[in-house]
């Protein structure tokens, strides 16, 4: 018997020689000639979330085409501890990829490990200003004063005084998104009704890819006599744009602008979108990186430098409030209204 | 008949004939030496105690095991029968003892069910149940929904879809077992109106008198083999009995009384329910004093399972009470039962007594978990329990390779012997034993006896059931009867014979004789078993 | 006494080979497969399997195989408790992640000595695993319901109670500079440092809970192996008649084995929560006890085997982040996975087969033809 398992080690070990030595003159693709390559590491869901992963993509496909770099994403899987984070990250150290970026607040602890073991290497994280590293950019967004701003419009646009929002996952960012919006709205005019809704508690993230409970959650504010929804809550908001349109009322879009990918029927229901271009600032901070500009410590992304904002592309509907929400949106900007973080 | 796909010489050789047929498991009696032959157009019983062989018998009659040795011959040719669909081919079909119907498709549906190629599942169909059901008296309408029939019809269902399929010879596996009284009628003219229309009928059963009121022939299987093929015009259900449990055997001799005055087991008026609140257990009283062995004798599923779960604590008690050497137990759970000295052979090994996948040395321990020399406060004691397994091995002749391998490659004698040496272990006060040599050869028979006659000799109170009777009249210093869970009578076993037991635990009287002891040599031989 | 012993080791050498012969054939089948895919997808699977092996290896790839398959060690043990009784305990998963949150949220909420701050946040976790697993278990033998059913409800519950206590209300704060929420951080009184792996030629440390993980795969090899409540608890998974016969109260056995399984269970997210991340927070990994059920399968409940099967699967995990760098679909992993995991189990069922038929002939080719007179 011994004598049995003996040969199957042996075997299996001259198949894994027989693996290594075949893998020899495989080869990598592309690099290697000094041009930097841009590695990418998402959160979990990764690529396809029609939200923050896919936005953070974006910047990237735009990266590789107008920077005509080489490009690589690595996404994370939910049962993973810190440790794969790290490798994650040590792995596109070491395999020259310069920079990084990371996305999500979950790389936090483990992007300023690697970035103090790497430190030629410029790194990046979305949605995180923990650490403070010369060769670590924090990407934060206002996504508060572009709520700010839907609210708003949303006040502005209202027939029956009641409107609504739906929140994807009940955590803190999204908590932001509410934030602002209620205080928009209540600038301008404080007795407003605000429905206040989320799909679901941290940590069940479902909330933000989960169309039909959207749907369900848009659909009870407009019976409740809401007119205009706000959504923050990712591939679920699809379902509240449905609901939107299915009750001829209005709705506003999130992240990007949603007026521009709908369907020609969804359009005239949009009111407008509060925009946060990840995708901008991952292309300009790979521009910074590639250019020797990229600086440690925080950027953010606020109204003042475009980072955030609402959508103007339903000139039809928001057109006349566009006066208004720009005399806002300059008062943000020059700090005269100050807007919550927290509900 | 005019269906039968296989062609059918008019010289009439017999239905199915069996030669030598013998089945070999590790581990258990299977089947050796089968000879059996069955004329065609008869009602053919084969009867025999549970365990007996006639389940494996039927499943190699069915093409669902192949026999080791011997030949099978139907209908005058030579046959190998690897499956049950080779078997429907040769025309043998089974009536299984659980129904295989789907109680949400019609009586048309279910019988067409696999056979959809014989003649379609439409009017064809119809036609072909309709003229089956006619020839055969079945009245079976077609179109009925399954779930709306009663027992009785599901039957003739299922005969008929066999039927439907060619078979001109019929196993019907313990057919009355789910039935009442009525229906067993009703079951019975329709098997003589199949025989009248020449098809042959294998009816296997363990109840005497229905098997003698139906078959045309009746062949007895005891310990794997076939002891005798009798007439039922020529014998009685005594001596079918007799034959069936092995009036033949060597008795189990023991003779001097060794009883002491104290009651080791004494059971008061024990009751135990089942799940449907049916008392089994009725109101069971009786002593088992020290160096006592009391046998309770009585036709399988009258209780005595049901008794012995009840002393062992697997099973709750009702009413009663139960004492050991004067200390009430009944509350008790099994393991404090057992440490408090009961040994116990449980009727069934493999569900009951055995770890199949370990080796014999874990299986020593089991039952025996927190006693020495197998545990050492919280842990096993691995070295005490493996020494202790070599010294059951030796004094009570296992024969294994070794005490590593698993029990399961032991056969069924070995197996048992090493339970007997283990419940022996630890000087017990009472031992309950079910069926102690159910299963295992001769010579482990006899060992196993020796071995209790040893521990009775010392003083251990035993509590003995047995299907056999020559072990329970050989073996045992008193004798009960047990009857639908109730003690119905006590026999002298020095001069009780196996066919007034046996008539005894068909609840046919002999009570009054046996019971007051002195020989009564031939009491009424008149009615048979109800 | 050579006599009586050289059959056991020869009996445990050739059950050892045979599981190694399993283990190698399913090893190569798995291999094929996943070869078969890499090849319909278009890529040369000796490169891809060169790559994972180059990386797989590296002294930092190894150290974080190590971390990984700590993790996925203690969830496989948690599991196989209940497996060596035929308990299907899939409520592992919510059982550590609630552990894990109270465990963090005592633990942040008091700064005590260290040790005693370690251990406190460790019993903290423990008994609120074992807790969370004992309704299952009281839910089967005082109502009959399946733990396979109540344990997958009783994870949504998990996470239903989670949420509303990692709120800012309850347990949880603000992580500083992150729209992150977690429990108040554990003091550095109550970190358990790591183990520098400089003589791997890595920087990463290994998780200083390794040495948690081999106490309790020893603990758990001792208990099922050696003390009476082991003998009852392989009993019943084996017979759970012949275990009641033997005086096992098998509804007792049900609620302690679901138990044990859970408390063990607590201990999952220990080695990331005192080691790496010292904080319940949003992005603590989910659906470990998953991983659990299949590793656990994979080193057939041994507490060795299992050992092997965490760091295959944390191998593979990893190595496989090499195959993305290359624009291979990672996916594959989770391909070969799967397919050692049905092997393995095919394949060991079919040579323990073989095995007792060779025990058989062995036992009736000593004895004769001593079978059934």
């Amino acid at each position: 018997m011994t004598k049995l398992a003996s040969v199957a080690m042996a075997g299996a070990l001259v198949m894994a020689a027989a693996a290594c030595g075949g893998g020899e003159g495989g080869g990598t693709e592309g690099g290697g000639d000094g041009a930097a390559r841009v590695g990418l590491a998402y959160d979990i869901g990764g690529r396809g979330d029609r939200s923050f992963n896919d936005a953070a993509y974006r910047g990237l496909e735009q990266v590789a085409e107008e920077l005509d770099l080489e490009v690589q994403d690595l996404a994370a899987e939910a049962d993973e501890t810190d440790a794969d984070k790290v490798a994650r990250l040590q792995l596109m150290a070491e395999e020259g990829y310069n920079p990084i970026i990371a996305v999500g607040f979950a790389y936090s602890g483990a992007v300023a490990q690697v970035a103090a073991e790497y430190p030629d290497v410029q790194f990046a994280i979305v949605d995180d200003e923990a650490n403070d590293l010369p060769n670590l950019t924090n990407l934060v967004f206002a996504e508060e004063q572009a709520s700010f701003l839907a609210g708003a419009a949303a006040a502005l646009a209202t027939e029956e005084d009641h409107i609504g929002f739906v929140g994807g996952v009940e955590n803190p960012l999204i908590q932001k998104f509410e934030a602002g919006y209620v205080a928009g709205a209540q600038h301008i005019n404080p007795d407003i009704q605000i429905d206040i809704a989320y799909i679901t508690q941290p940590p069940d993230f479902t909330g933000f890819t989960d169309p039909a409970r959207g749907q369900a959650a848009a659909q009870g504010q407009y019976d409740a006599g809401a007119d205009v929804v706000y959504h923050a809550a990712g591939a679920s908001g699809n379902g509240v744009i449905d609901a939107a349109v299915a009750n001829e009322q209005l709705v506003i879009g999130v992240d990007s602008d949603q007026y521009l990918t709908a369907d020609p029927e969804e359009q005239p229901y949009i009111l407008t979108s509060a925009v946060k271009l990840v995708d901008t600032a991952v292309f300009e901070f790979v521009q910074g990186a590639v250019n020797g500009t990229a600086e440690g410590g925080t950027v953010r992304f606020d109204l003042a430098n475009e980072g955030v904002g609402y959508s103007r592309s339903n000139t039809e509907l928001i057109g006349e409030y566009e006066e208004q929400l720009d005399e806002l949106q300059q008062q943000i900007i020059d700090g005269e209204i100050e807007v919550p973080t927290e509900p | 008949m005019t269906t039968t796909p296989a062609p059918e010489p008019e010289a009439a050789p017999a239905a199915v004939e069996l030669h030598g047929i013998t089945k070999r498991f590790p581990g258990v009696v299977a089947n050796h030496d089968i000879d059996i032959t069955v004329r065609r157009g008869t009602v053919h019983a084969i009867v025999g105690e549970n365990g007996a062989g006639k389940s494996t018998l039927m499943k190699i009659l069915y093409g669902m095991q192949r026999p080791d040795e011997g030949t099978i011959t139907v209908d005058g040719t030579p046959v190998q029968l690897t499956s049950p669909a080779e078997a429907i081919k040769r025309g043998i079909g089974m009536v299984h003892q659980h129904f295989m119907l789907a109680d949400n498709l019609t009586v048309l549906e279910n019988v067409v069910l696999g056979a959809e190629r014989l003649h379609g599942i439409g009017a064809k169909a119809r036609a072909r149940i309709t003229e089956l059901s006619d020839q055969y008296g079945l009245g079976v309408k077609p179109d009925r929904l399954m779930e709306e029939l009663g027992v009785g019809d599901r039957q003739r269902v299922e005969i008929l879809k066999v039927l439907y399929r060619g078979a001109h010879i019929l196993i019907l596996d313990e057919p009355t077992t789910v039935l009442v009284p009525q229906e067993v009628d009703e079951l019975f003219g329709n098997l003589r109106l199949l025989k009248r229309e020449g098809l042959t009928v294998i009816f296997i059963s363990h109840k005497l008198d229905e098997v003698l009121s139906v078959a045309d022939t009746i062949t007895v299987i005891r310990r794997g083999t076939t002891v005798g093929t009798v007439e039922p015009a020529e014998t009685t259900a005594r001596q079918l009995a007799a034959l069936m449990v092995g009036g033949e055997l060597p008795v189990p001799g023991l003779r001097d009384t060794v009883a002491g005055e104290r009651v080791m087991l004494r059971l008061e008026e024990v009751r135990s329910l089942s799940p449907d609140g049916r008392p089994v257990v009725d109101g069971v009283s009786l002593d088992i004093r020290a160096g006592e062995i009391v046998g309770i004798a009585g036709v399988e599923g009258n209780g005595q399972a049901e008794l012995i779960e009840t002393i062992m604590g697997m099973r709750p008690i009702a009413s009663g009470a139960v004492l050991l050497d004067s200390v009430p137990i009944t509350s008790w759970h099994t393991r404090r039962i057992r440490e408090a000295g009961v040994g116990y052979i449980p009727e069934d090994r493999h569900r009951h007594g055995l770890l199949l996948e370990s080796p014999l040395w874990e299986n020593r321990i089991l039952g025996h978990q927190t006693e020495r020399p197998n545990a050492r406060g919280p842990f096993v004691d691995i070295r005490g329990a493996r020494a202790d397994t070599q010294r059951i091995v030796d004094a009570y002749d296992v024969r294994t390779p070794g005490i590593d391998v698993e029990i399961n490659a032991l056969s069924g004698g070995n197996q048992q012997k090493l339970i007997v040496g283990r419940e022996m272990s630890g000087e017990p006060k009472v031992l309950i034993a079910a069926h102690p040599t159910r299963g295992v050869d001769v010579g482990a028979q006899s060992a196993i006896w020796d071995h209790l006659r040893a521990a009775r000799a010392r003083g251990l109170a035993v509590l003995l059931i047995s299907a056999d009777l020559d072990e329970l009249i050989g073996m045992s210093d008193t004798l009960h009867v047990i009857l639908r869970g109730r003690i119905v009578g006590t026999a002298d076993p020095h001069t009780v014979t196996p066919e007034q037991l046996g008539s005894a635990m068909t609840g046919a009287g002999l009570d009054p004789d046996a019971a007051a002891g002195p020989a009564p040599d031939a009491p009424d031989e008149g009615e048979d078993a109800t | 006494m050579n006599d009586r012993l050289s059959p056991r080791v020869r009996d445990r050498l050739s059950s050892l080979g045979l599981l190694a012969a399993a283990l190698a054939a399913s090893a190569v089948i798995a291999g094929a497969i996943t070869s078969a895919v890499l090849l319909a997808t278009g890529v040369d699977p000796g490169y891809a399997f060169a790559e994972m092996f180059s990386y797989g290896f590296r002294p930092n790839s190894v150290v974080a195989i190590i971390n990984q398959g700590t993790t996925y060690y203690i969830a496989a043990i948690a599991v196989a408790i209940g497996f060596k009784m035929k308990l299907f305990n899939i409520g592992v998963d919510g059982q550590y992640r609630l552990a894990a949150l109270l465990g963090a949220a005592v633990g942040g909420a008091w700064v005590l000595p260290p040790v005693i701050h370690q251990v406190v946040i460790i019993l903290v976790a423990v008994m609120v695993g074992g807790f969370w697993a004992g309704i299952a278990g009281y839910l089967k033998v005082a109502r009959g319901i399946s733990e396979v059913i109540s344990t997958i409800m009783l994870n949504s519950i998990a996470t239903g109670i989670t949420a509303y206590l990692l709120t800012e209300d309850r347990l949880a704060v603000q992580v500083q500079g992150s729209n992150n929420i977690g429990t108040r951080p554990i003091a550095e009184s109550g970190w358990v440092p790591g183990i520098p792996a400089g003589f791997l030629g890595a920087n990463n440390e290994i998780y200083g809970l390794v040495l948690l993980a081999a106490a309790v795969g020893v603990g758990y090899w001792l208990l099922v192996n050696r003390t009476r409540y082991g003998f009852d608890l392989r009993a019943t998974g084996q017979s759970a008649t012949a275990a009641a016969a033997s005086g096992v109260e098998v509804k007792r056995m049900v609620v302690y084995s679901m138990v044990i399984s859970g408390m063990v269970a607590g201990l999952i997210g220990m080695p990331q929560l005192l080691g790496a991340s010292h904080h319940y927070a949003l992005d603590f990994p989910v659906g470990l006890g998953f991983t659990g059920i299949a590793i656990a399968l994979l080193g057939r409940n041994h507490p060795v085997g299992i050992v092997f099967a965490a760091l295959l699967w944390a191998f593979l995990e990893q190595s496989s982040l090499a195959l993305t760098i290359h624009d291979i679909p990672r996916e594959i992993v989770v391909i070969t996975q799967a397919a050692i995991v049905l092997t393995v189990v095919v394949v060991y069922e079919v040579v323990h087969r073989i095995g007792r038929r060779m025990q058989q002939q062995r036992v009736g080719a000593q004895l004769g033809t001593a079978e059934v007179a």
